[in-house]
């Protein structure tokens, strides 16, 4: 026994080496199982963006007739990016696109603060509503295009009522489509924001609220003072969540207006999706899509590192 | 300060009584413990006070005034919350000035008041920091604090002491019969300790069931308990309660022990126990420091033979848990003299005893 035992005390510091190896070793092995992930993400990630960039400084199309890793022979020393910063079409749906943000956003936020709120305190029928406030977001968003689309068409119910001729309709005039497709986003996703909000607000210790009424503060001055600070983190998440996907609105502008009249109504993505399908300007959408990547990347992280600072 | 009175108030949820046409009288200034066990609805009593509970019916009013109309925000009630309910996102500070700030009290007023609060709960070094990060002992301080900075017309406390480690309760509790007469109000304490009900309130309303059992002064209450509960449930030791058959032969009465044993009674628990004759059953009740050992001092002590069970510490003294058949009896043995396995005499003072009557739990005779 004491035989077997010496060694190994004395030879504590040859074990330690040991182990060293076995874990260097053992990092190794691990790089091999991760491997075939990494690979993967290689092709779905970081593939894609690099070929994003290649074509994005060349002037191929598929219609060019050569396929697209020869597109060098087109290469333009990124005029595109010239012709994105001085295209008036771009930058007006870049500002449709913010336009819809900052006024449906806000909207969703403030209406489904009011209606949270609503709901903190049980009443009759509390379930009942609550399944029926929250049905807009489950439906899929080109079926509220086009309800919103049948809603607001010249022989529409929304004409009727408002006694308008049915050769006017609010989707085909300039002014009345992008109300009307900023309604339905409102319609459609004030929902998730109430959903949000109201865990948020749920999540406020009842008795601190008790506490602070009986304190002898109004409900306004505890919504402020014990609510609304409580829900800080909540709230972060649920602009922050809203603002990218209101940034990424697709289906219901294409289905509703198509972008129209003209290009009254055109967003960002709608906007790379004519271009992409209509006048096959592979080269100048991966331009646009690379450089609205990169512009919301660095707004995402000024943002989030603003956040964590507060 | 206020006056309160509760008047015939009965809560109902659904089926359920909650509380069942209680009425108690609290006088200005007068410290109250409402004492019962869990879910006896002394916090829902509590609730209909501070206005968090609607009255189903009975009125409760603050200087003969009907507060049902009135909003909980315009009550003006300090209430402490059994878990404080601090606003754990705010500075101590903050906390403090909570309800002065809500109240538009003008900067100055507000930092005077707060800082002498804080120093008079001694957390004035802890006003700059966030609430969340004080002690459960502080946070117990600044919930009073807070609630007393804005002088409330009552104060409610809901078993305040409950979440505390003991030492600093019983610190605790000495500190609030101090606040209390600083301060001069009228309180209301919810508590199921028995102790701490005895050793803080000026009166103790004991609750069970939703229904007042009694109410009065701590000492009445525990020398002259109106039922076998209030009898049962107030007293460390509690006291000796047990239930037989009256039966009356060759002009003695004799309480037959559901346990096996008999009592034979005499002198003023005999006359407790006449004083009702449709009483058949019934309880007899003895605290366990009345009873004693050695040699029978009075001519109507009852005589008992008991066998020591058990010998325990309890402080100073030993208490002995003496057999008589099925029947335990608890006594405190003063002089030391006793052993385990003893058969024993032991004798019950008749005037020390009580009678109730089995069925309905009242008391018989009086004191």
């Amino acid at each position: 026994m004491t035989d077997q035992t010496a060694p190994e005390i004395s030879n504590n510091h040859a074990n330690a080496g040991y182990w060293t190896r076995v874990a260097r070793d053992g990092q190794k092995m691990g790089f091999w199982f991760v491997l075939p992930t990494l690979l993967l993400l290689v092709f779905i990630v970081v593939f894609p963006l690099l070929m994003q960039l290649y074509l994005s400084f060349t002037w191929w199309t598929p219609l060019e007739g050569i396929p697209w890793y020869q597109a060098w022979e087109v290469f333009n020393w990124g005029e595109n990016y010239w012709y994105m910063v001085t295209d008036p079409r771009f930058w007006g749906a870049l500002w449709r696109t913010v336009l819809i943000m900052i006024v449906a956003v806000p909207a969703q936020f403030f209406l489904g603060m009011a209606l949270a709120y609503l709901f903190i305190d049980q009443f009759p029928g509390r379930k009942l509503f609550y399944s029926i406030m929250l049905t807009p977001m489950m439906i899929v968003p080109a079926v509220v295009g086009l309800m919103f689309f049948l809603l607001f068409q010249g022989t529409g119910p929304i004409n009727d009522h408002l006694g308008l001729p049915p050769e006017f309709s609010c989707l085909t005039d300039v002014n009345r489509a992008m109300i009307s497709v900023i309604i339905a986003d409102i319609w459609q996703w004030t929902p998730l924001m109430f959903l949000i909000l109201l865990a948020g607000m749920l999540g406020v210790p009842s008795d601190q609220l008790l506490a602070a009424r009986l304190l002898g503060g109004s409900n306004w001055q505890n919504f402020f003072k014990i609510i609304l600070p409580r829900m800080k983190t909540v709230i972060i998440i649920a602009l922050v969540l809203r603002a990218v996907e209101c940034f990424k609105i697709f289906d219901l502008v294409f289905i509703m207006t198509n972008g129209g009249p003209g290009v009254q109504t055109e967003t960002i993505s709608v906007f790379l999706y004519n271009q992409t399908f209509g006048e096959l300007e592979w080269a100048y959408v991966a331009t646009m899509g690379l450089s609205i990547l990169i512009a919301l990347s660095i707004l995402a992280m000024k943002g989030l590192s603003y956040m964590a600072k507060k | 300060m206020s006056s309160i009175q509760i008047q015939n108030v009965t809560k109902r949820f659904g089926d359920f009584t909650a509380v069942d046409d209680i009425s108690i009288d609290i006088e200005e200034g007068e410290f109250v413990a409402l004492l019962g066990p869990s879910g006896c609805g002394k916090t829902t009593t509590m609730n209909m006070i501070a206005g968090l509970e609607d009255v189903t019916e009975g009125a409760i009013r603050f200087d003969g005034q009907d507060l049902s109309r009135i909003r909980i925000q315009d009550r003006n009630i300090g209430f402490v919350f059994q878990n404080y309910a601090i606003f754990t996102h705010l500075s101590v500070y903050k906390n403090l000035s909570y309800g002065l700030e809500v109240k538009k009290v003008d900067r100055s007023e507000i930092d005077r008041r707060v800082r002498a609060m804080a120093d008079r709960m001694s957390i004035t070094h802890r006003l700059d920091q966030p609430a969340s990060s004080l002690s459960v002992n502080e946070m117990q301080k600044l919930a009073i604090g807070r609630s007393a900075i804005v002088e409330p017309r009552i104060f409610l406390l809901d078993e305040p002491l409950s979440n505390l480690d003991a030492g600093f309760r019983a610190y605790m509790r000495a500190e609030l019969k101090v606040l209390q007469h600083e301060f001069g109000q009228t309180m209301i304490y919810v508590t199921h300790d028995q102790i701490e009900a005895m050793s803080l309130a000026d009166k103790i309303a004991i609750i069970d069931q939703g229904k007042l059992m009694q109410y009065g002064a701590p000492l009445d209450i525990y020398n002259d308990p109106q039922n076998r509960f209030v009898a049962n449930f107030v007293g460390s030791p509690r006291m000796n309660l047990v239930d037989g058959e009256l039966r009356e032969e060759r002009g003695e009465l004799h309480l037959m022990l559901h346990g096996g044993a008999e009592i034979p009674l005499a002198g003023k628990v005999r006359a407790d126990f006449t004083s009702d004759a449709r009483v058949h059953s019934g309880s007899f009740g003895i605290r366990p420091q009345d009873i004693y050992f050695g040699d029978r001092r009075g001519p109507t002590d009852i005589t008992m033979h008991g066998k020591v069970e058990v010998l325990e510490r309890v402080g100073p003294k030993r208490l002995a848990y003496l057999q008589v058949q099925e029947t335990m009896f608890l006594a405190f043995d003063d002089h030391a003299q006793l052993e385990v396995g003893d058969d024993v005499p032991f004798f019950l003072p008749s005037d020390a005893s009580m009678a109730f009557d089995l069925d309905s739990g009242r008391r018989l005779g009086g004191r």
